[in-house]
């Protein structure tokens, strides 16, 4: 059941370093705004387009931009930062935190194992089977290989 | 998170019309939209918290203290814009700035010419010669050079095209980005707060009916459109406001988990403040 | 701060000022060619007080029904009660200004006209207090729209019964004056000015206080 997405809007926000970050905010997705965004800086970092002590636009700033509230960026720049992904300090402003390997294997791990137990859940409920399921996976690893 | 205004229990009766036990807070660096339909009791409110207009009970606290023990000492922090201005028309902008600055202990002549400046003003002018526009550029000037630490406004937008309205939310953004500034301001134009509202807050019939993120009041509700068939019994039940035309509906929910579980092929949007509001509001036959 | 207020009242009046200064000099001038007046200037100089304070007081009172003005005051550091004193200052001053410029046409004009003297103009400023001690009050509670024909009816029964008042107490050549030695006397007026004045500021800044805008 795939409803259309509508791209609220596309947003590249450039910073003084000359990086660029962007944000997709999907219209459509049940998943809550802040969600969206932490999401989308978690994978800037996990692809190193955001680096390593990279410091990130203020919090004000990143609302500005995305026409969020400043309580939405307020809670995913908390969020990131226990969870370890960036550090604030303040006064300064809030900065990519230091690549700490094993954490960041970890939480890309975390992620694709929610992503598969919800497939498994679904699949369950639609009583397809554990064969059907590699196989459909076989099809999107031939798909991504074309 | 401070809150830098509380009204607790705030009453006022008018005959006709009442503010029936108003409560909310402001948070410290938001900018928060007070919406509501005309006559809701958007100004009322405003009024009695910038006494003008005496409530009947309740407390108002600004910054911590309560306002009718520290009067001048909050009015320095706050700038006023009040829709209909009240200026005197035959002044010059000149000769009513002279006045107000002189009220302000931290009034800042450069801030406010560096402002009329950017909005092109012409301070000889008298007032009553201006545009709804200008004047309302000349309001904020006046509202923004000492200093304020909290906004107050009333009904800003009201009358103006959409590109000064534009201009006026960037220069909210933009006195936001100082620290421990807060912005309160009524509308009932709410496509100016998609833009730039961190919180809103709902009155209707003077009563508060909610006070939310924006963010997270958009997030859980959607605006759901598709076929009327799929409306029966229990569907219904998931929408707190339905539209039917003859082959189809529209309809907001907070419940869109279960509306996409149990009705397909609906899209479902992000709703806008909009339709928020007028699914909130009181007098819409088809709230359920 | 009151300065500013006070100078508001007189930006606000403004228009009229060429008016208001042809009638100050007008009105003793005529006065003085009219009647033979005996009692130190009075006349005249009432008159003239009288009417600029109306000027004022109504000028000022039309643009503030018509802008309210004072409300986007009141939400600034200015109090309700600093705007209710500057108020009754701006009536002091306008006092203080017909004097100038009495006292200028008296000098400047070969007419004889006579030059105040000083129980004269306690005098004029005690019946003025007691005017409007009374209007003012009366307006912040009732609004201008309806109290304005009050405060025309006062001025003018003022002006034709007040001179004709003292005509007759002249006449009636009381000599109780003689025990009150003259400083005392000179000074009663003030005292009962400034004492009706200020509570009747009193009264006003209470009303006010009370009042939705």
């Amino acid at each position: 059941m795939m409803c259309m997405v509508c791209i609220k809007c596309i947003n590249s926000y450039r910073h003084r370093e000359g990086a660029s970050m962007k944000i997709i905010i999907a219209n459509v997705s049940d998943k809550p705004l802040y969600q969206q965004i932490k999401d989308q800086i978690k994978d800037a970092i996990f692809r190193s387009e955001l680096k390593e002590g990279e410091i990130l636009p203020s919090i004000r700033a990143l609302a500005n931009d995305l026409r969020v509230s400043v309580l939405t960026t307020r809670r995913v720049y908390d969020e990131l930062q226990s969870e370890g992904f960036i550090i604030t300090k303040a006064g300064k402003g809030s900065f990519v935190a230091s690549e700490n390997l094993e954490l960041l294997q970890e939480s890309k791990r975390h992620m694709v194992e929610v992503k598969l137990t919800d497939v498994w859940k679904t699949a369950r409920s639609l009583k397809i089977s554990k064969e059907e399921l590699y196989s459909m996976m076989d099809l999107l690893f031939e798909e991504e290989d074309e | 998170m401070n809150n830098i205004l509380e009204v607790n229990g705030l009453k006022k009766d008018f005959g006709s019309f009442c503010l029936d036990n108003v409560s909310f807070s402001l948070q410290e660096g938001c900018i928060t939209g007070f919406i509501g339909i005309n006559g809701a009791g958007k100004t009322t409110t405003i009024k009695s918290i910038l006494g003008l207009v005496l409530k009947d009970a309740g407390s108002i606290k600004l910054f911590g203290k309560e306002i009718s023990e520290n009067e001048r000492e909050m009015k320095n922090r706050i700038g006023v814009v009040l829709d209909e201005g009240y200026f005197y028309e035959d002044m010059t902008m000149m000769e009513m700035k002279r006045i107000i600055a002189a009220s302000y202990s931290n009034w800042d002549e450069s801030v406010f010419k560096g402002y009329i400046s950017r909005f092109k003003l012409i301070l000889n002018q008298k007032i009553s010669t201006l545009s709804k526009g200008m004047r309302m550029k000349y309001s904020i000037a006046l509202a923004l050079s000492h200093h304020a630490d909290l906004l107050i406004m009333d009904e800003p937008t009201s009358g103006l095209d959409p590109l000064v309205r534009n201009e006026l939310m960037d220069i909210l953004l933009e006195f936001m980005r100082g620290k421990g500034k807060s912005v309160f301001f009524s509308t009932h134009i709410t496509s100016d707060l998609d833009k730039v509202a961190d919180v809103l807050l709902l009155i209707d019939e003077g009563k508060i009916v909610f006070s939310e993120e924006k963010d997270m009041i958009l997030d859980t509700h959607g605006l759901v459109k598709g076929d009327r068939a799929l409306l029966n019994e229990q569907t219904r039940k998931l929408f707190l406001s339905l539209n039917e035309t003859e082959y189809s509906f529209e309809g907001v929910t907070n419940k869109k988990t279960a509306v996409r579980q149990q009705m397909s092929g609906v899209l479902i949007e992000r709703p806008t403040i909009e339709d928020i509001m007028l699914t909130y509001v009181g007098g819409n036959e088809d709230v359920i | 701060m009151l300065f500013n207020l006070v100078l508001k009242d007189f930006i606000l009046a403004k228009k009229y000022i060429v008016f208001i200064i042809i009638i100050a000099i007008a009105v003793p001038i005529y006065i003085t060619a009219s009647e033979v007046s005996n009692n130190g200037g009075f006349s005249g100089f009432f008159i003239t007080a009288l009417y600029l304070e109306h000027f004022l007081f109504a000028t000022v009172s039309v643009a503030e029904e018509k802008y309210k003005g004072a409300a986007l005051l009141c939400t600034t550091p200015y109090t309700r009660n600093t705007l209710v004193k500057a108020k009754y200052i701006s009536g002091l001053a306008i006092f203080i200004c017909a004097y100038i410029i009495y006292t200028i046409t008296a000098f400047v004009v070969p007419m004889g006209i006579e030059k105040l003297n000083i129980f004269a103009f306690g005098s004029s400023l005690l019946i003025i207090t007691i005017i409007w001690g009374f209007i003012i009050p009366t307006q912040y509670k009732f609004g201008y729209e309806k109290t304005k024909y009050i405060s025309i009816i006062f001025i003018f029964t003022s002006i034709i019964a007040v001179p004709n008042i003292l005509k007759w107490l002249n006449s009636k050549d009381i000599s109780f004056q003689v025990a009150i030695p003259q400083i005392i006397q000179n000074l009663t007026p003030f005292v009962f000015a400034l004492g009706i004045g200020f509570i009747s500021m009193i009264l006003s800044i209470q009303i006010y206080s009370k009042k939705d805008l």
